[in-house]
């Protein structure tokens, strides 16, 4: 039963500010994944959590306690580094062991909970061996084992498969998640891979320049990014994001994207509702996913002729890039759908995928249709 | 690793092997001629052309351990078959074995110079080392105001030729009792090493990643058992590497010993020179000495060798 609260906290390194009044809850037994690109402060959160860096204002509370004036090895947190730290004179047992024995536990107990945690990773038969010999997988088994071995309050990882090559990486993603559903501990996990982030988190909370920008599940990061900046760093390939005008015309609405001479049709309330939002015409931006631009080869009602670029055969689909206007816009079609580079093709978006940003703030207008 | 290689090159690689192998030969004929001296007999030892085939004796460290005296005339048969072996190697050669007046065998200098030399080499290199590993890590892992300055500053006690203030440092010595003392040297060797085993150290120090005791951290330890329970360890390379060379430094040092010791404290480089002076010399026995002298670092290299070798090769391919 552990939770854990950022309250307020601020931290400088000389006078760059890397955590800007960051606030975050975490409740027992969940997964919370902190995404950002380098430099973005995501670490050193962590890092503050373990108590391996300092803060300069705030509070860290675990169950509700303050510990940042506490030592890392009084917090009771484990964690899994990106490096796996194995001590390379232990064997794989000693390391796995080496938190117990901090704690004066008995040798027989000892034994007992490295090999238990040892079956839950299947990683039985290699506790003889020196981390020299084993595998990056492995590697990280094992460091995984030597934070789960005491039963931590929480578990801390630091882009713990960031090291390890593609395939691994998506075993391995698939471990951790099998372990925290079957172990059930408060985890935080760093990262600046957004698909990891997707696959493992229950929350995923966005970081840049020391601020969190997006605390939420991942679907819902997905679908409804509270800026332009979570928008262009979830997904991939990263959203479609032109600036745009908005007007009524007739019984709908026209979102004009720059240097276009037409507009895509919107239904008539979303003028309505960007008056609701203060948007301003000319400081607005569309953004949409390659899923929610469809193209057709015919022309049709509310479709607008474009031409194709650049395509990218990715397998399962094509990612398209169509010029419209000064702009790409890159759709998502059916392997083949458009056959060469040059083809004239039609396309319209569609208003439910649609987000509207202030591109003065950068902030989500909220606009649902 | 068996690359395809062309005649001329297999060649060249035979020619390389035999050019290596007659420069081992030329760096081992001194110890070779040292060695074999060590063994002969007395009237072996300075022969023109030099005797390669002899019979082995060692009497040589006999006379070596043990004070002796021209003898004024031939020993009576009685009291030759009375005298044990070695007393008789001795009398072989014309001396006898001094003995005080309770008829213990007196010792000679060289057993008493032979401790002094370890007990100062391997005091010396605990400190240097010890002392380098510590600062380190301070300097390694920890933001030190000035860093580059006081590791400057450090170094350049190197810079300056050891000699050149030797007579300040007697001087100084003399006025606090510290000549001819064991802790004088002691210090002096340290003081020497120390420079050379921060800088080591810290190179070594550096390579070893922080997130290692940060792990130990969260595990639950303190930094200090951090430090023994897994810098330690991780730096025995290190460690082994930086011993051998302030080990080598202390052992062979001349130039202080002469100046600062004469009885007491003196160590063995001083003292085995100072035996060619007196009358004609007893090469057979100044070689015994100085193999003798050899083997402690021969034996201290050969322990560590594993280390070394890591050790050397690990600071020769920093990034």
């Amino acid at each position: 039963m552990t939770q854990i609260e950022l309250r307020n906290i601020q931290k400088f390194f000389g006078p760059n500010q890397v955590m800007k009044d960051v606030n975050l809850k975490i409740t027992d037994n969940e997964f919370i994944v902190l995404l950002g690109p380098s430099g973005c402060g995501k670490t050193t959160t962590l890092r503050a959590i373990a108590g391996l860096e300092t803060i300069d204002e705030g509070d860290i509370l675990i169950d509700g306690k303050a510990v940042q004036h506490l030592k890392c090895s009084d917090r009771d947190i484990a964690m899994v580094f990106q490096s796996f730290s194995l001590y390379p004179h232990m064997n794989v047992f000693e390391n796995i062991a080496f938190p117990l024995r901090a704690t004066r536990m008995s040798k027989g107990d000892v034994d007992r909970s490295v090999r238990e945690i040892a079956q839950v990773l299947r990683i039985t038969d290699l506790l003889d061996r020196k981390p020299s010999a084993l595998s990056g997988g492995d590697m990280q088994r094992v460091a995984i084992g030597r934070a789960l071995v005491r039963q931590p309050k929480a578990m801390l990882m630091d882009e713990p498969i960031g090291a390890l090559d593609a395939k691994l990486r998506e075993d391995m993603r698939a471990e951790i998640k099998r372990l925290h559903l079957k172990q059930g501990s408060t985890t935080i996990y760093v990262t600046h891979d957004q698909i990891e982030a997707m696959s493992l988190a229950d929350r995923i909370v966005i970081m840049n320049d020391g601020l969190i920008q997006q605390d939420d599940t991942p679907a819902e990061v997905y679908a409804h990014p509270a800026n332009l900046f979570v928008a262009r760093f979830v997904g991939s390939p990263v959203m479609n994001i032109i600036d745009a005008g908005v007007a009524m015309n007739g019984t709908g609405a026209k979102v004009t994207l720059k240097g276009a001479d037409e507009g895509f049709s919107f239904p008539a309330e979303l003028v309505g509702k960007l008056d609701a939002a203060k948007g301003k015409a000319g400081q607005l931006a569309l953004g949409v996913r390659s899923e929610g631009v469809i193209v057709s080869r015919e022309k049709q009602d509310g479709y607008l002729p474009v031409e194709a670029h650049i395509i990218e055969p990715l397998g399962a689909y094509d990612i398209v890039d169509l010029k419209i206007g000064d702009e790409m816009l890159r759709a998502r079609t059916r392997t083949g759908f458009v056959p060469a580079p040059g083809e004239r093709v039609y396309a319209r978006i569609d208003p439910s995928q649609a987000h509207f940003f202030d591109t003065a703030s950068g902030n989500s207008l909220g606009i649902r249709l | 690793m068996a690359a395809v290689q062309t005649t001329s090159e297999r060649v060249l690689n035979r020619v390389a092997i035999v050019a290596v192998l007659v420069v081992t030969l030329i760096f081992l004929a001194p110890i070779y001629w040292i060695a074999s001296t060590a063994f002969k007999p007395r009237n072996l030892a300075t022969t023109i052309p030099p005797t390669v085939v002899f019979t082995p004796e060692i009497s040589p460290f006999v006379k070596l351990m043990v004070r002796r005296s021209q003898m004024r005339e031939q020993p009576s048969a009685e009291e030759y078959a009375a005298a044990p072996w070695w007393e008789q190697m001795v009398m072989d050669g014309g001396e006898k074995v001094v003995r005080d007046g309770k008829g213990e065998v007196q010792l000679s200098g060289y057993p008493n110079r032979f401790m002094n030399s370890l007990i100062v080499a391997i005091t010396s290199t605990v400190l240097a080392v010890g002392m380098g590993t510590f600062t380190a890590y301070g300097f390694s892992r920890f933001k030190v105001k000035g860093e580059a300055d006081l590791l400057f500053f450090i170094l350049s006690t190197r810079m300056l030729p050891p000699v050149v203030v030797a007579i300040p440092m007697f001087l100084m010595y003399r006025a606090v009792g510290l000549n001819d003392t064991h802790w004088g040297l002691i210090i002096l060797y340290t003081a020497f090493n120390l420079s050379f085993s921060v800088w080591l150290m810290k190179g070594f120090m550096d390579e070893i990643p922080k997130e290692y005791e940060e792990a130990a951290l969260v595990d639950g330890y303190t930094r200090m058992q951090a430090f023994f329970k897994i810098v330690l360890p991780e730096a025995a390379t290190g460690i082994a590497a930086t011993a051998v060379f302030c080990f080598i430094t202390a052992w062979n040092e001349y130039a202080f010993a002469l100046i600062m010791t004469n009885r007491r404290a003196q160590t063995a480089p001083p003292f085995i020179p100072s035996q060619v002076g007196s009358g004609l010399p007893d090469w057979t026995v100044i070689a015994a000495g100085t193999l003798l002298f050899l083997l402690p670092v021969a034996i201290f290299t050969f322990l560590l060798r594993n280390h070394l070798l890591r050790g050397v090769t690990f600071g020769a391919i920093r990034k």
